[in-house]
């Protein structure tokens, strides 16, 4: 016959009465109701105080004419039909979206061909993987800078690299299409590390045996790649193109750096308008309107994310 | 330097010119009256101020020199904070939406009536004999403050001239360089100039304007050497759709068209010519005379550079330069503040300040007086000359409240028009025309 062996705490507890052990049990459960609550408390603490609130505040300001001292006005919906009227707001959005159309798939791109790359066994293998991470830790500020002085048309290394070796030199930021390229070079290098990582996380959760029994079938390198590895990196892929047209619609210390969104406004992204309406020309109604905007289209990204990956995972 | 300059430069500041415009809000008091900023306090002070500020190093080591003095004099501490310049205005703006404000922070006059519009400035007048503000030249005076109110002290200005490279220009066989008011360069010559530097391809760009970003307001030198105005006289209407004014914005883009200006350096962009002269990138430059110590610093003895008067058409122009100093509302010592702001436009610390800084004083006193510059004092009669061409209007449309909204509709419009060379002016002008009308009724 076989015995049941019970802990003894649980022999205890099946000991109690029965009205006891339901008493025993809430307690317990508002225990670990209480627990999860204090475990949580930072976390929802920093949620409200630093996502939530600000927020609110956000959307409180954009009903007003607010200067960021002195007095409010309130001013109802007044900010969000002066940008439906404002060209260089749509110019913004019309940036923003062209940059994201080029940025996203070239980093993803990038990133994966780097991980691609250094997923395999060869020398000095970490320290390429750290050294293509670099630029993710970098404050973008400080890459700001650093290549701004590398494209400076006048003074600049990357042109007197052309003329060095007899190519025409470019006025990287004298000229729209290419302020605007430095700015997708720049936010692409800040970035690729970061798929890089990604991708090697999701490469190394493919199973060997998938690519031996692509081998067995006499599949060539570029056929397992089509045939296995780009299938089974999908959610991967899914999530960074996602996650990355949810920052690009956030750029902005590497534009405020190095073009403040000109010239004329062909770097003029989103972020940069609402921080100049809000900080150069005191409109902090206007710029919380802009803002606003702003969370609605990442809002529907992250929705769309959520909703796919929930069904995804369900299939 | 002639002291008739010098007597000049104060009836553009104010006297008659500006003074004439703005004499409701003045004292009335006559010329060069030093008893009120001269009558200082002696009376002992507790407590900590903080002055908040940027400042290149030499400018900030005067600051707390003076500091020093004055905590050895009255007894209070006075902390030097240091930001940034181009973040001073944003770090400031928020500490007063925080109720954090400094007890004082240094201000360009472009900016004072903005802040004391919005009633974040402390009305200091209890702190000042009622003829404090006549030992100033009127028109900074009268910019410290509204509605009579003044809420801190004018402390220096100045304006911009033209640096150029004596190498450079050698090389390209210009001999000579305008050595008075009176033979300033029309802009015809001076764009011979730039052809010939152009043409002696020095592997530099001829020249580039010092118009970025906070300084967009200096293309009021071009505008107003063309007889042009941004604003009539009840500063509410824009006046921009004029031959002179249309004159002034296609000079300026012939400067790009012609490759007579260096491309890159527009008006948006955060990189200034005074960074590149020292490379011998640039030739010529229109600078301010408090980037002399800079400069100099920079360029060592790589070659021999020298300033001259900026060009003119109809008329000579120059912009004005130069910060005050204020108390805020939320100033925690408001009488350290206040003591502070008057000890440092003592005639002797003014002095001072000016001197090591290659900055032009702004009490009426010193006008005439003959100050030992630290640093190239053979280049300041140029600027102190320049300075007498700053017109009346141009110093009323660089103080009016709306000024940081009429400067940012310059850097978007201007930066848009030089950088597209398919831009017409007719658009400009409407765009800046739109602009600044926002501007003035935000």
């Amino acid at each position: 016959m076989a015995t049941v062996q019970t802990a003894p705490g649980a022999a205890r507890v099946q000991r109690q009465p029965p009205g006891n052990r339901k008493r025993v049990r809430s307690a317990g459960a508002r225990a670990e109701r209480w627990a999860g609550l204090v475990l949580a408390t930072p976390a929802l603490l920093v949620f409200v105080v630093f996502m939530f609130v600000p927020l609110v505040l956000t959307l409180w300001y954009s009903l007003h004419k607010y200067r960021g001292f002195g007095t409010m006005e309130f001013i109802g919906a007044e900010n969000y039909a002066e940008i439906v009227r404002d060209d260089t707001f749509w110019k913004a959005l019309l940036n923003t979206a062209l940059y994201t159309a080029v940025s996203v798939p070239l980093g993803i791109v990038l990133g994966l061909g780097g991980a691609l790359l250094l997923n395999r066994a060869m020398p000095g293998r970490g320290l390429f993987r750290a050294l293509f991470y670099v630029p993710v830790v970098i404050s973008g500020v400080a890459s700001g800078v650093i290549f701004l002085r590398l494209f400076d048309p006048l003074i600049g290394l990357i042109n007197q690299l052309l003329d060095t070796v007899g190519l025409p030199t470019v006025d990287w930021q004298g000229s729209g299409s290419a302020a605007l390229a430095t700015i997708i070079i720049v936010t692409t290098w800040q970035g690729v590390g970061f798929g890089m990582v990604i991708y090697l996380a999701g490469l190394q959760g493919i199973p060997r045996e998938l690519y031996e029994a692509a081998a067995v079938d006499g599949a060539t390198g570029w056929k397992r790649f089509i045939n296995v590895t780009w299938p089974l990196l999908g959610p991967t892929t899914f999530f960074l193109v996602v996650y990355s047209i949810i920052l690009s619609f956030q750029v902005f210390d590497v534009v405020y750096v190095m073009t403040r969104g000109g010239p004329g406004t062909s770097t003029t992204f989103l972020v940069q308008y609402a921080y100049d309406q809000g900080f150069n020309q005191r409109r902090q109604g206007y710029a919380a309107a802009i803002g606003v905007i702003i969370y609605v289209i990442v809002l529907l990204f992250t929705v769309a994310q959520w909703r796919l990956s929930k069904r995804r995972d369900e299939a | 330097m002639p002291n008739l300059d010098r007597r000049s430069f104060v009836k553009v500041m104010g006297l008659t010119g500006v003074g004439a415009a703005l004499g409701a809000c003045s004292s009335g008091s006559t010329a060069g009256s030093t008893s009120g900023a001269s009558a200082a306090s002696t009376g002992k002070l507790s407590g900590t101020a903080t002055l908040t500020t940027w400042g290149a190093d030499t400018e900030i080591a005067t600051f707390k020199k003076i500091a020093a003095a004055f905590k050895a004099e009255r007894g209070a501490d006075v902390k030097i904070e240091v930001l940034p310049y181009d973040q001073i205005r944003t770090v400031v703006d928020r500490r007063l939406q925080a109720n954090q404000a400094p007890d004082l922070f240094r201000v360009s006059y472009t900016d004072v009536k903005g802040y004391a519009d919005s009633g974040v400035l402390a009305d200091i007048s209890e702190y000042l004999d009622p003829s404090f503000g006549d030992a100033f030249l009127p028109a900074l005076w009268d910019a410290m403050g509204t509605d009579g109110k003044p809420a801190g002290v004018p402390h220096h200005t100045d304006t911009s001239a033209l640096a150029y490279n004596k190498k450079h220009f050698a090389a390209a066989g210009i001999t000579e360089v305008p050595s008075t008011l009176e033979t300033a360069w029309t802009w015809e010559e001076f764009t011979e100039v730039l052809e010939k530097l152009k043409a002696a391809d020095l592997g530099a760009a001829p020249f580039a304007y010092n118009y970025q970003l906070f300084g967009a307001y200096r293309w009021y030198n071009t505008l107003y050497q063309a007889g042009g105005s941004l604003l009539d006289d009840s500063l509410a209407n824009v006046t921009l759709d004029t031959p002179e004014a249309r004159k002034a914005l296609e000079f300026t883009k012939s400067l790009y068209t012609k490759k007579l200006h260096a491309p890159s350096v527009l008006v948006k962009r955060p990189t200034y010519p005074d960074e590149i002269f020292p490379t011998q990138k640039i030739s010529m430059i229109q600078t301010g005379d408090f980037l002399i110590p800079s400069l100099q610093s920079a360029i060592g003895k790589k070659f021999d550079w020298g300033v001259t008067y900026l060009m003119r058409d109809s008329a000579a122009a120059t912009d004005l330069g130069g910060n005050g100093v204020v108390v805020t509302e939320q100033a925690k010592n408001k009488d350290v503040a206040a003591e502070f702001a008057k000890f440092l436009v003592t005639k002797e610390n003014m002095a001072l300040f000016c001197e090591e800084n290659t900055v032009l004083p702004v009490r009426t006193d010193l006008v005439d007086a003959e100050l030992k510059y630290a640093v190239r004092p053979d280049l300041m009669p140029v600027f102190q000359k320049q300075a007498t061409t700053m017109p009346a209007a141009l110093v009323r449309v660089s103080t009016v409240p709306a000024f940081p909204g009429i400067n940012q509709a310059l850097v978007d419009n201007m930066d848009q028009y030089l950088s597209n060379p398919s831009a017409s002016t007719d658009s400009v002008i409407s765009g800046l025309t739109a602009s600044i009308e926002k501007a003035l009724k935000a």
